[in-house]
C-alpha cells in the first residue's frame, strides 16, 4: 500500500485486492523519521484510475463478444496487467495520530508519501491503544479479527444515544444487549416498549427464566399498571390534559380549580373529579371539553381509585436498586393512552430525580416520535439529562428524530441504511463527518453495527452484533411459513 | 537483468506511443518523386465472394531504463475474418532487457529465427532496437501468415517500400514471393505517406473522389537510392468519410488481381472510414496502453527483483518549465 494523496481530512492510498482491506478497516501510516504514526479509516474502497484503462475496457468490451482468439502468452504478462487493472484506491479518514504507543487527535501532520509504510491496524490493537472497555465492559459483539468488542458502560453514563437502522437489521437486538449490559451493572433502565419486544427479556430461548428474570419488570398500562390520582402532581396532569389530551386553555384554568378544590378535600379520586366536574359552576363548553377528557382518563384504564390496584413508582424502583428494567409495554395501547402513560412516567421520573429518590436512569425510547411530545425533545438533551435520565433513542426512521438530537447525541449505535436520505439524516450528527456515516453504514452486512462517539473514543468502529440467548419478541409475524412452501411445492411441479 | 535497476523514461506513456510506436507504424520511406506521375480514378465495387481477410500488426514500446540499457517489450496481433467470423492470435507481450553487450545477440537471434539470414548483421543503436524487434517481429508474423493462408487477401500496416533497415529488400521481396505463390494478395495501408503529388499529399487526392475507388499514381521511380518500391501506389478512398490512405498493391500481380483482391476486401471485410476492420483490430491487439507498462514493470520488478529509480530530468533540472520535449 502506498500513500498517494491528501485532501482536507481524507487520503488515498493505492492499494491491490491481495491487501484485503474492506470499508471500516483501520490503517497505520508509519513515518519512521518522525517516529510518528497516522490512525486512519478506511471509508471507501474505490477502482484506481489507472491510466490507460478505459481504452483497455474499450478493447475487451468491443471485441470480447464478435472477435474469438487467442493468447500466446508464455511469461503470464497479463496476470501482471490484470494485477494493475485492478488497483484499488483507499478512501481513508485521518482519526488520530499514534505517538509514542500514545493516541492523540494531533492530525496537523502529513508522513511522507515515499517514505512511509501503511499496514492494516486491527480494531483489536486499536481498542487496546484507546483502553476501551476496561473499567465496566458491556461486551457487544465481535471484531473483524474476531475478538471480542466491548464499549464501557461508563460511556452511557450521563449521555444521549442512538440506535438507528433500517427496518430488520437488528436495532432492538442491539438495544436489548445495552439494556441487559447496564443491569449487569446495577443501573436503573426505563423502556419504553412500543411493540413489546422487551417484555420476554426474563426468559431464555427455550422459554425457562434466565439470570435477568427477577430484574425485569413488565408494566402493562391497565393491567399491572394503574395509578390513583392521588399520586398525581398537579403540574403531570396538566401536561396530560393539555399535551396528550389537547385540553383547551379555558378548560385548564377551570380543571385547575377543580384539582385545587378537591385537594383541600382531599377527595382526588376519580369518581370525585367526575362529579365536580359534574357539579362545578362554568360555562357548558367548558364543563364539555372537560367532562370528554375525564372520559379519555377513565377509559383509558390506567387511573384507578381502589387503593390495592394502584402502583407506584417508587415502589418499582426499590426493585431496581441493584439493577433493573422497567419495561412499559405500549402494545396494544392506544395512540392517546401511549402519551398520557410516557407524560406520567416522564413527569414521574422527574419528580423523583428531582427529589433524589433515585439516583438516575437509562431511558430507551423506542419510535420515540409516536408518544413523545415536541417540547420533550429539547427537554431530553438540556434539561431532563441534568435532572439524571439518559436517553437512548431507537429508531428506524431516523427523520423522526430532530436534528438537535444528532448533534448533540454522544454515541451513535449505526446499523444499516440503503436510503440517502436517511444516511443525509444520520450524517449530520457532530461525532462524526457526514462521508463516514454515508460510506460505511450504507454498506453494513446484516447485524453489523458502526458505533460511532464516546465509547469508541471518536473512532467509529465496525462490530458485528453477538448472539445472546433471550426470548426475541421483536420478530415480524408472517403469513406464510416455510411448512406452506413445503406443502405448495407439489402443486408448483 | 537480475538485481538491476531500470528506470522508466519520465516522458511518460503518451510520448513513448508517439515517438516508438508511430515511427514504424505509420511513417513509410521516402521515395524521391518527380513531376510525371499521373493519375487515374478506378471506380470499384464490392465482390461478394467467400475470401478471408488477415491482418498483421506489431507494437513495440519502451518500458524504462536500466542503468546499463534500456526495457522494452513487443507484441504482435493477427486478426482473420473467415465465415463471418472475426478470430484473432495474439503474440506476447515480450519483454526484453537490451544492453550494448547483448543486443547484437539479440538482433541476430531474431533475424535468424525470421528468416534463417546465418551472416551477422549490423545490430542498430540501442535506442533504435525495440522498432528493430517490432519489425521483426512483424515480418514474422507476416510470413507465418503468407505461408499458412490460401487464396486469401492479406494486410499490412506500412507499404511495400524495401531497402531500409526495418525492410531490407531480400525479406520483402521473399514476402510478397511467397504470398503469390500461394495465391494470396498483399494490400499494404499506410495511415501516413510522405509522398506528394503536385505539391499535395497523396492521401488528400481522395477528398473529392466518390467512393468506393482507388486512385492509381503513374509514374513512381521504382528506386530511389538504396530504397525500392515494390508495389503500385494508390490512394484508397473505400467509404464515405474523410479518410483516404495509401496503398501498395504487390508490383508483381497483374493490376486486375490487385483491384480484384481490394474488392474481394469489400465484400468480406467491414470497412469504416476507408480503413479496414481487421486491421483495425489487429492494430488494437497489438498496441500497448498504459496500464500494460505499469503491468510490465511490474513483472520486470517482481520476477527479477528490479528496483524502480527515478532518473532526474536534466532538461526540467536546467530550464524548468521550459524544459520541455525529451531528455537529452
Amino acid at each position: 500500500m502506498r500513500l498517494y494523496k491528501k485532501e482536507g481530512n481524507t487520503l488515498q492510498i493505492l492499494s491491490f485486492p491481495n491487501d484485503n482491506i474492506e470499508k471500516g478497516d483501520y490503517l497505520i501510516i508509519e513515518d519512521s523519521r518522525v517516529n510518528k504514526k497516522l490512525i486512519t479509516q478506511v471509508i471507501d474502497v474505490q477502482f484506481a484510475n489507472v491510466p490507460g484503462l478505459l481504452e483497455e475496457l474499450l478493447r475487451d468490451s468491443t471485441t470480447e463478444d464478435c472477435v474469438y482468439g487467442e493468447d500466446f502468452d508464455p511469461l503470464k504478462v497479463s496476470s501482471h496487467i490484470n494485477h494493475i487493472q485492478d488497483a484499488w484506491m483507499l478512501l481513508c479518514k485521518i482519526r488520530g495520530t499514534l505517538e509514542n504507543e500514545k493516541p492523540s487527535v494531533n492530525v496537523s501532520w502529513l508522513p511522507s508519501r515515499s517514505k512511509s509504510g501503511i499496514e492494516r491496524f486491527s480494531i483489536t490493537s486499536l481498542l487496546a491503544q484507546i483502553d476501551n472497555g476496561r473499567n465496566l465492559p458491556i461486551h457487544i459483539g465481535e471484531t473483524k479479527e474476531k475478538s471480542p468488542f466491548t464499549i464501557n458502560a461508563h460511556d452511557l453514563d450521563g449521555t444521549l444515544n442512538i440506535v438507528t437502522g433500517k427496518k430488520g437489521t437488528g436495532k432492538s437486538h442491539l438495544s436489548k444487549l445495552l439494556v441487559l449490559g447496564l443491569i449487569d451493572y446495577g443501573a436503573t433502565v426505563i423502556v419504553l416498549d412500543l411493540n413489546g419486544e422487551y417484555t420476554n427479556l426474563g426468559f431464555s430461548q427455550n422459554g425457562e427464566k434466565n439470570v435477568y428474570h427477577d430484574k425485569v419488570h413488565v408494566l402493562t398500562p391497565g393491567a399491572n399498571l394503574k395509578v390513583s390520582l392521588a399520586q398525581l402532581d398537579l403540574r403531570v396532569m396538566l401536561n396530560i390534559l393539555v399535551h396528550a389530551l389537547h385540553l383547551p386553555g379555558a378548560s385548564t384554568r377551570e380543571f385547575r380549580r377543580i384539582w385545587q378544590f378537591l385537594n383541600q378535600r382531599r377527595a382526588s379520586t376519580l369518581r370525585e373529579l367526575g362529579e365536580a366536574i359534574k357539579s362545578w359552576k362554568c360555562n357548558q363548553h367548558v364543563r364539555d371539553a372537560l367532562f370528554s377528557r375525564y372520559n379519555s382518563l377513565l377509559n383509558s384504564g390506567f387511573f384507578t381509585d381502589i387503593a390495592t390496584e394502584a402502583v407506584t413508582f417508587e415502589e418499582f424502583f426499590g426493585e431496581t436498586r441493584k439493577g433493573g428494567a422497567l419495561i412499559l409495554n405500549l402494545q396494544d395501547v392506544s395512540s392517546v393512552d401511549r402519551q398520557i402513560v410516557v407524560e406520567y412516567t416522564l413527569g414521574k421520573l422527574v419528580e423523583l430525580l428531582g427529589q433524589w429518590k433515585i439516583r438516575a436512569v437509562f431511558l430507551f425510547a423506542e419510535e420515540a416520535h409516536l408518544y413523545l411530545r415536541e417540547t420533550y425533545w429539547d427537554d431530553i438533551v438540556t434539561r431532563m439529562r441534568h435532572f439524571g435520565v439518559f436517553t437512548t433513542f431507537v429508531t428506524n426512521q431516523p427523520d423522526t428524530i430532530r436534528e438537535n438530537i444528532y448533534r448533540q447525541a454522544d454515541n451513535i449505535f449505526l446499523l444499516n441504511f440503503t436510503n440517502e436520505r436517511d444516511l443525509e439524516t444520520v450524517s449530520r450528527a457532530a461525532r462524526v463527518d457526514s462521508e463516514t456515516v454515508k460510506s460505511i453504514a450504507h454498506d453494513l452486512p446484516h447485524h453489523h453495527c458502526l458505533v460511532l462517539g464516546k465509547t469508541v473514543k471518536d473512532f467509529p468502529m465496525v462490530v458485528k452484533v453477538r448472539a445472546y440467548d433471550v426470548q426475541t419478541m421483536g420478530q415480524t409475524r408472517l403469513f406464510f411459513t416455510s411448512r406452506d412452501y413445503a406443502r405448495a411445492e407439489p402443486q408448483l411441479r | 537483468m537480475e538485481d538491476e535497476s531500470f528506470q522508466p523514461n519520465e516522458s511518460g506513456f503518451k510520448q513513448y506511443a508517439t515517438s516508438h510506436q508511430q515511427n514504424f507504424e505509420g511513417a513509410t520511406p521516402i521515395l524521391r518523386t518527380h513531376d510525371l506521375l499521373t493519375i487515374k480514378s478506378i471506380p470499384i465495387k464490392p465482390l461478394f465472394c467467400d475470401t478471408p481477410v488477415a491482418a498483421v500488426d506489431v507494437s513495440s514500446i519502451k518500458i524504462g531504463e536500466t542503468e546499463t540499457g534500456l526495457l522494452c517489450a513487443i507484441r504482435g496481433a493477427i486478426v482473420w475474418k473467415h465465415d463471418s467470423r472475426y478470430s484473432y492470435l495474439r503474440f506476447g507481450p515480450f519483454p526484453f532487457h537490451i544492453t550494448e553487450e547483448n543486443k547484437k545477440e539479440i538482433y541476430n537471434l531474431f533475424k535468424h529465427h525470421s528468416f534463417e539470414i546465418s551472416e551477422d548483421a549490423n545490430a542498430p543503436n540501442l535506442a533504435n532496437v525495440p522498432i528493430r524487434m517490432g519489425s521483426l517481429l512483424e515480418r514474422w508474423l507476416q510470413l507465418g501468415i503468407s505461408c499458412s493462408a490460401h487464396d486469401s487477401v492479406i494486410l499490412w500496416d506500412g507499404s511495400l517500400t524495401a531497402g531500409t533497415a526495418d525492410s531490407p529488400l531480400n525479406v520483402v521481396s521473399q514476402l510478397l514471393e511467397i504470398s503469390r505463390n500461394r495465391l494470396n494478395t498483399i494490400l499494404a495501408f499506410s495511415k501516413t505517406t510522405n509522398l506528394r503529388l503536385l505539391g499535395h499529399k497523396l492521401t488528400d487526392l481522395g477528398e473529392k473522389s466518390w467512393p468506393p475507388c482507388l486512385l492509381q499514381i503513374n509514374g513512381f521511380p521504382p528506386q530511389s537510392g538504396p530504397v525500392f518500391s515494390l508495389g503500385n501506389v494508390y490512394v484508397a478512398k473505400l467509404t464515405q468519410g474523410i479518410c483516404s490512405f495509401r496503398l501498395d498493391i504487390d508490383k508483381e500481380i497483374s493490376l486486375e488481381r490487385g483491384i480484384e483482391a481490394v474488392q474481394k476486401l469489400l465484400g468480406n471485410d467491414l470497412l469504416i472510414q476507408s480503413y479496414p476492420e481487421t486491421l483495425r483490430l489487429a492494430h488494437t491487439f497489438s498496441t500497448f496502453t498504459a496500464t500494460e507498462v505499469i503491468g510490465i514493470q511490474h513483472l520486470i520488478a517482481q520476477q527479477y527483483g528490479l528496483r524502480i529509480i527515478a532518473r532526474p530530468n536534466i532538461r526540467r533540472l536546467l530550464f524548468g518549465p521550459f524544459g520541455k520535449g525529451s531528455e537529452g
